[in-house]
């Protein structure tokens, strides 16, 4: 009887400990109240310290969190922190990276439950701007020095459309074509000045059996981003041009993105003869085989090449505009960092963001990670030859330009079509020669038209 | 025992020792209960809430009825991405039970009779099965890569240049290949389970029909596989469920967006993108939008499976 008492009490308290679990289920909703309390506690009881010593604010030890999507970079940040730490000795920041393709949905969901790192890397244009909407980066409108050390147009991809900041821009990425300079040498091929002499070069290097480009789409994302993407600019006239598209003035099955679409036919025969199939990886192997003489890519990519490409000498050049055009290179603001809003250190946050206008922060970033530019002002000159050769395209070019599609046509209501995964599509299926570059434009501008308010004109049925 | 006895027995006493016998079971069942409820049947049906609401994020909260579901069947994106997706999972689903489940009959059926060697063949068939499917998927797409993979190399090397194609990166292509890639890891499970059920083929049937002049092909339709059916009605109903959930393979050898031109896109690789991902590069998930899709595919797999039941029930009472 006792024994039988007991299994019953034991069943019992089992089913009411399973219960409370499942109970606590909801309550997790509003777990993030929680730390927010403790992390009030000690400010409050501080909170007369401070009254009583108000000169020394900063005295406490901080240790700040900083969210990244770049994981490969671990290294470089260590030396920036503690460069950081060397001049800040009570604020210790830990660089805390994501996976790049997880890296916005973990960020978002960090935020909303109130775990959310103190200081992180914000996206340019759409992603960033809606996270500052929904409250989650703190305005930097206060901040000091920030709208002196950058121009406008470096800080416009993170502020609003009435130019208040939320976040520090920290690098641009520029792009262009990495070339084989010994199998350049051997085919007698100089660097070309107009597409034209481009695709004459790529003819001969097919002649002379070497692969001219190794891009292929099987990551889908690289033929939209480093190839088609770095040639509208020239096509269409770089800002003054892409606004004309913003502005509904131009159509986006214009003449001009008809013959960027014509570039990407042109280049069919030049890409390796499995391209559907040849990722991005696969590209850059091809080339660091030797076996083709010129890949498009990101100047984010140059430690790759100099890590796989050890058995020839490279270079890289811009992709030059088509004959009787002017060159334009589309230069894309990056990453900036911003603050959490409901983070407890904000104070400690800002002084590091005021710390990522000074010229220290930007020769450490620019020389620790090759192929990312400090967008500064002041920026000082770079220690990579090759970094500084993507960095002369822009002195070389008419204008600098962003990606074509980053700014307002990454946004559509729900159920359409966006324009960089309308792009994306159109751009393969040239390459692949199921659409004309004239059908490409056209799918282009009615997939884009179809929701973009600016270009209700264009819609044609 | 009458129904009286066992009423007069219950009254005798809460803590009689038969009673206890009676209901004692549930205390035994409760803890798996609880585990159920808690880890399946509540996220499940929270799924299913969440497929009524829309908003940006973790959790989104503006209650919209069934506009999701009409959505995904009335808007010409989602219905194009949606009905491309199940047309995908099915010939997805068709190519593994054309292949694996044919040929795990037939390896279980090589493998019965006693050989030396047996249990050799048995673990290579299976080794497979114990890999990573992501390993997997990696190691195929070496093998099928256009330029230094080695069925492209060995197609080229003995002249048949023509046939030497970009297996993952052509529209048609690309999904039959990826099916058989799965087909090949995870044949070794029908085999297991059909060679279970040719163990428990009495021998001396297989004898009778031997001594009555019967043929291995007959022997085989008209006695083997009909004892069989409840095998293969089994391992039918495990490949759908598997199948129509299927999203690792795909992702490994694919992408999320079921390159070439979501041509293997299945329903598990479209909602992770829907609702967990985000599109790339801008990559905000619409939660609700993706509930909505894993609630469609709970009721096609609830629909299998109710089907299955009630055709295995008719066979059983056929019998």
């Amino acid at each position: 009887m006792q024994k039988k008492l007991f299994v019953l009490l034991s069943v019992l308290v089992l089913a009411s400990m399973l219960l409370a679990a499942c109970g606590s289920a909801p309550v997790a909703t509003e777990a993030p109240a929680a730390p927010a309390a403790t992390e009030a506690a000690p400010a409050a009881t501080e909170a007369p310290a401070a009254t009583a010593v108000p000169a020394q604010p900063d005295d406490k030890e901080v240790t700040l969190t900083l969210g990244s999507w770049r994981v490969d970079d671990v290294a470089a940040w260590e030396k920036i922190a503690a460069a950081f730490h060397a001049e800040y000795p009570n604020i210790t920041l830990k660089f805390d990276p994501t996976n790049p393709p997880d890296y916005n949905a973990a960020l978002r969901t960090q935020l909303e439950t109130g775990t959310g790192p103190d200081l992180f890397f914000v996206r340019s244009f759409t992603v960033g701007r809606e996270l500052f909407g929904a409250g989650y980066i703190a305005s930097l409108k206060d901040l000091p020095g920030l709208t002196d050390a950058f121009s406008a147009s470096a800080y416009a991809p993170w502020a609003t459309d009435s130019g208040e900041p939320y976040a520090v821009p920290i690098s641009a990425v520029s792009h262009g074509i990495y070339y084989n300079k010994e199998l350049f040498a051997a085919n007698g091929i100089e660097i070309p000045k107009t597409w034209e002499e481009l695709m004459a070069a790529s003819k001969k290097l097919l002649d002379a059996g070497v692969i001219p480009f190794a891009n292929g789409t099987k990551d889908a994302w690289d033929i939209n981003e480093v190839v088609m993407m770095q040639l509208i600019p020239s096509d269409i006239g770089g800002y003054e041009g892409r606004m004309a598209y913003l502005n509904g003035d131009r159509c986006f099955n214009s003449d001009e993105m008809v013959a960027a679409f014509q570039q990407i036919a042109d280049l069919r025969p030049y890409v390796p003869s499995g391209f559907e199939a040849t990722s991005y990886y696969d590209g850059q192997q091809l080339f660091a085989q030797g076996l083709a003489a010129m890949m498009f890519d990101g100047s984010w990519s140059i430690n790759d090449f100099k890590r796989d490409s050890t058995d020839f000498e490279w270079g890289v050049f811009y992709p030059p505009a088509l004959a009787g055009k002017d060159l334009y290179v589309t230069f894309h603001p990056d990453a900036a960092i911003g603050a959490n809003a409901a983070s407890a250190n904000l104070d400690a946050a800002k002084t590091f963001l005021a710390w990522l206008e000074t010229n220290e922060f930007s020769e450490l970033l620019g020389n620790n990670i090759p192929g990312f530019f400090p967008m500064a002002k002041s920026a000082p000159a770079l220690t990579d030859p090759i970094a500084n050769d993507f960095m002369s395209f822009n002195n070389q070019a008419k204008g600098v330009d962003i990606r074509f599609v980053w700014e307002k046509l990454m946004e559509p209501p729900a159920g359409s079509v966006d324009a960089y995964t309308s792009l994306n599509n159109n751009v393969i299926a040239v390459l692949k020669g199921v659409e004309t570059p004239k059908e490409a434009a056209d799918a282009f501008n009615a997939d884009v038209a179809a929701w973009y308010a600016p270009s209700a004109g264009c819609i044609t049925k | 025992m009458s129904q009286a006895n066992d009423s007069q027995k219950r009254k005798a006493g809460v803590f009689d020792v038969k009673d206890r016998r009676q209901t004692t079971w549930i205390f035994f069942l409760l803890p798996a209960l609880l585990v159920y409820l808690i880890f399946m049947a509540i996220p499940l049906f929270d799924s299913l809430r969440l497929s009524l609401y829309t908003g940006k994020g973790y959790t989104p909260t503006t209650f919209v009825g069934f506009q999701n579901y009409i959505d995904l069947f009335t808007n010409p994106l989602w219905r194009e991405r949606f009905f491309g997706a199940v047309k995908n999972t099915t010939i997805f689903f068709m190519i593994h039970m054309l292949v694996q489940n044919t040929l795990g009959l037939l390896f279980a059926n090589l493998l019965s009779p006693n050989f030396k060697g047996r249990e050799l063949f048995r673990t290579i068939i299976f080794t497979p099965a114990t890999l990573s499917v992501l390993v997997v998927g990696f190691l195929w797409t070496l093998i099928l890569n256009p330029n230094w993979g080695a069925i492209n190399k060995i197609l080229i090397s003995v002249g048949l240049k023509q046939f030497a194609l970009p297996w993952l990166g052509r529209e048609g292509l690309a999904l039959p290949i990826i099916s058989l890639t799965s087909a090949w890891q995870w044949v070794g499970m029908p085999t297991v389970m059909f060679l279970a059920g040719l163990m428990n083929v009495p021998e001396e049937l297989l004898e009778a029909a031997r001594i009555d002049g019967a043929s291995e092909w007959e022997i085989f339709w008209k006695i083997k596989f009909p004892l069989l059916k409840p095998v293969v009605g089994i391992v039918s109903i495990l490949t759908f469920v598997d199948n129509f959930n299927a999203f690792d393979v795909v992702y490994a050898m694919a992408g999320a967006k079921g390159e070439p031109g979501y041509s293997t896109d299945l329903l598990a690789t479209l909602f992770y993108r829907t609702g967990i991902a985000g599109e790339h590069p801008v990559g905000i998930p619409n939660m609700g939008m993706g509930a909505a899709i894993a609630g469609v595919t709970f009721f096609i797999l609830m629909a299998g499976v109710l089907l299955w039941l009630y055709l295995s029930r008719r066979g059983a009472e056929d019998v």
